[in-house]
């Protein structure tokens, strides 16, 4: 089968709100990663472009026609993936397709989402609208109620302190504030202030919740055989898994076991030849703190019911034994829904081509990649790989 | 029918006597296509629950909104808005039935369902 490499990486900074439009966030962030691939003004084969709204935030859809026109790419084959919050990573296991077909050769994939564009709780009955219709959305559930009743289970049976869920907060600033394409970078926090921070969703705090933001990412990928055309230090992309849940959360056989993580993770595992233990640097979709702990638990890095306590350990700290969002995570570099998989897997290239600057991890060589759709009902894993 | 003769419902599968809840088409278990409409019952147990104090455009009421899931004597776990004033001393594992009434607005309308309230109204009293 062919190989896919990504030569060239590029994202806008992520904020509460961003001047411009869609797509003017969209092709800054394409034409910085066609820059890094030193690809030019070289045709694509296809373009995807993820976002979970752009319809419902933007009023923009067929976007990914917009994105080729905008961006002079026509008549390159254009599609929008849209995944729920794992676009970006769906966006990128499409390309990946594309490529290993053999149906194309240089693939540019784009993730955006404007979501400045609508007042907060509209913006929070938009992303309900991922949850199963009648059993959820109309009773008014929203993703921090889930990730709250998530974080109560865990309590209830002794895997996770108040301390150790803010030492996750705690520790994803502290690496936000070294990264300048972070959101929340100004803000660092401490456990006395995390958990002082106003109530969201009991036992959920502010600290414990990403905010809502404004950015776009962007890759460039080929096929392995012609990496060397492009100037990108080439990273490859060795290993993908996707599996999907229940709907209903309430319909798992045990609400705090994420199964699609679980089973995500081992496809991707399997597919690369490595295991938890082969893996030096890790993003995962902390949308809420609590998910950083049971993401890291479910895609085998510690045993279940240990995660909380491995990150208040220092486990995954910058300079931990393996270190979690480095980029600050969705907590602090934000969360703009169908950017995050993308700026995910940005940020891993950067760590292992080294020009992570600050926060760089040192000597990164097999990196793992987690973007969640819903909530815990659609996980998309890739494992990466520095080459040479 | 009236509100009081409203019962939630499960789609028990006549292949595996899998109980699904919410409806499907197919059973998630067995891909059964037939079903046969089991009342859930008028009690269930609260398994966890959340107040939340941001809640969607289209909850009318005042914050926080209070959600919970709730475990029928069958097994079948539902999700719903919880209808009890004075939650500071809810336990995990209380005493809970459903009632009908207004959820929310969608799109302008009105939306009814299934809420829960304590079993025992004098739990309610106790609690105050």
């Amino acid at each position: 089968m062919r190989e896919v490499t990504i030569v060239g990486c590029g994202m806008t900074r992520f904020a509460r709100s961003l001047p411009g439009s869609l797509m003017d966030m969209a092709s800054e962030a394409s034409l910085k990663a066609i820059e890094d691939a030193g690809a030019g003004d070289r045709d694509f084969d296809a373009v995807y472009f993820a976002s979970m709204a752009s319809g419902e935030f933007a009023h923009q859809t067929a976007a990914a026609t917009a994105l080729v026109d905008e961006l002079g790419l026509i008549p390159a084959p254009a599609h929008r993936i849209e995944n729920g919050p794992a676009s970006g990573a769906s966006a990128i296991r499409e390309a990946y397709i594309g490529i290993t077909s053999g149906l194309y050769d240089v693939v540019l994939v784009t993730g955006a989402e404007k979501m400045s564009t609508v007042p907060v709780p509209v913006a929070t009955d938009l992303i309900s609208t991922m949850t199963h219709h009648e059993a959820e959305y109309i009773h008014g559930i929203t993703l921090p109620a889930l990730a709250a009743m998530l974080t109560r289970l865990y309590m209830e049976r002794g895997w996770l302190t108040e301390d150790q869920l803010a030492a996750v907060a705690v520790k994803n600033h502290e690496n936000g504030s070294k990264n300048p394409y972070a959101q929340l970078a100004h803000k660092k926090a401490t456990i006395e202030g995390v958990k002082d921070s106003v109530m969201v969703a009991d036992p959920l705090r502010l600290y414990h919740v990403c905010p809502l933001s404004d950015g776009a990412a962007s890759l460039v990928l080929c096929t392995s055989e012609k990496a060397r055309e492009f100037s990108g230090k080439p990273v490859r992309i060795v290993g993908l898994g996707q599996a999907t849940d229940t709907h209903a959360v309430q319909e798992r056989d045990d609400p705090a076991v994420l199964k699609s993580v679980q089973l995500a993770s081992s496809q991707a595992f399997k597919m690369a030849g490595l295991k938890p233990k082969d893996i030096d640097v890790v993003e995962v979709h902390d949308a809420f703190e609590i998910l950083e702990i049971v993401e890291s638990e479910d895609a085998g890095f510690f045993p279940k019911g240990k995660g909380g306590k491995a990150a208040e350990e220092g486990k995954t700290a910058l300079h931990g034994e393996l270190p979690i969002n480095p980029s600050g995570g969705l907590k602090s570099r934000g969360h703009a829904l169908g950017a995050t998989g993308i700026a995910q897997a940005v940020e891993l290239v950067w760590q292992l081509r080294g020009e992570a600057r600050e926060r760089q991890v040192a000597d990164a060589k097999n990196a793992y990649c987690l973007n969640f759709g819903g909530f815990g009902d659609n996980s998309v894993v890739h494992i990466l790989r520095r080459m040479g | 029918m009236s509100e009081k003769e409203r019962k939630m419902i499960g789609f028990k599968c006549k292949g595996c006597s899998r109980i699904n809840y919410p409806k499907r088409a197919r059973c998630l278990t067995c891909k059964g296509m037939e079903f046969e409409e089991v009342k859930l019952g008028e009690e269930c147990e609260l398994v966890t629950y959340t107040q939340v104090y941001n809640p969607p455009a289209g909850y009318k009421g005042d914050p926080p909104l209070m959600i919970g899931i709730v475990k029928f004597p069958n097994g079948v776990l539902a999700m719903g808005q919880l209808a009890i004033d004075h939650p500071k001393d809810l336990k995990l594992g209380a005493k809970l039935r459903p009632v009908w009434g207004m959820l929310r607005e969608i799109g302008g309308k009105e939306v009814f369902g299934f809420k829960f309230e304590l079993a025992k109204k004098e739990q309610t009293s106790k609690l105050k």
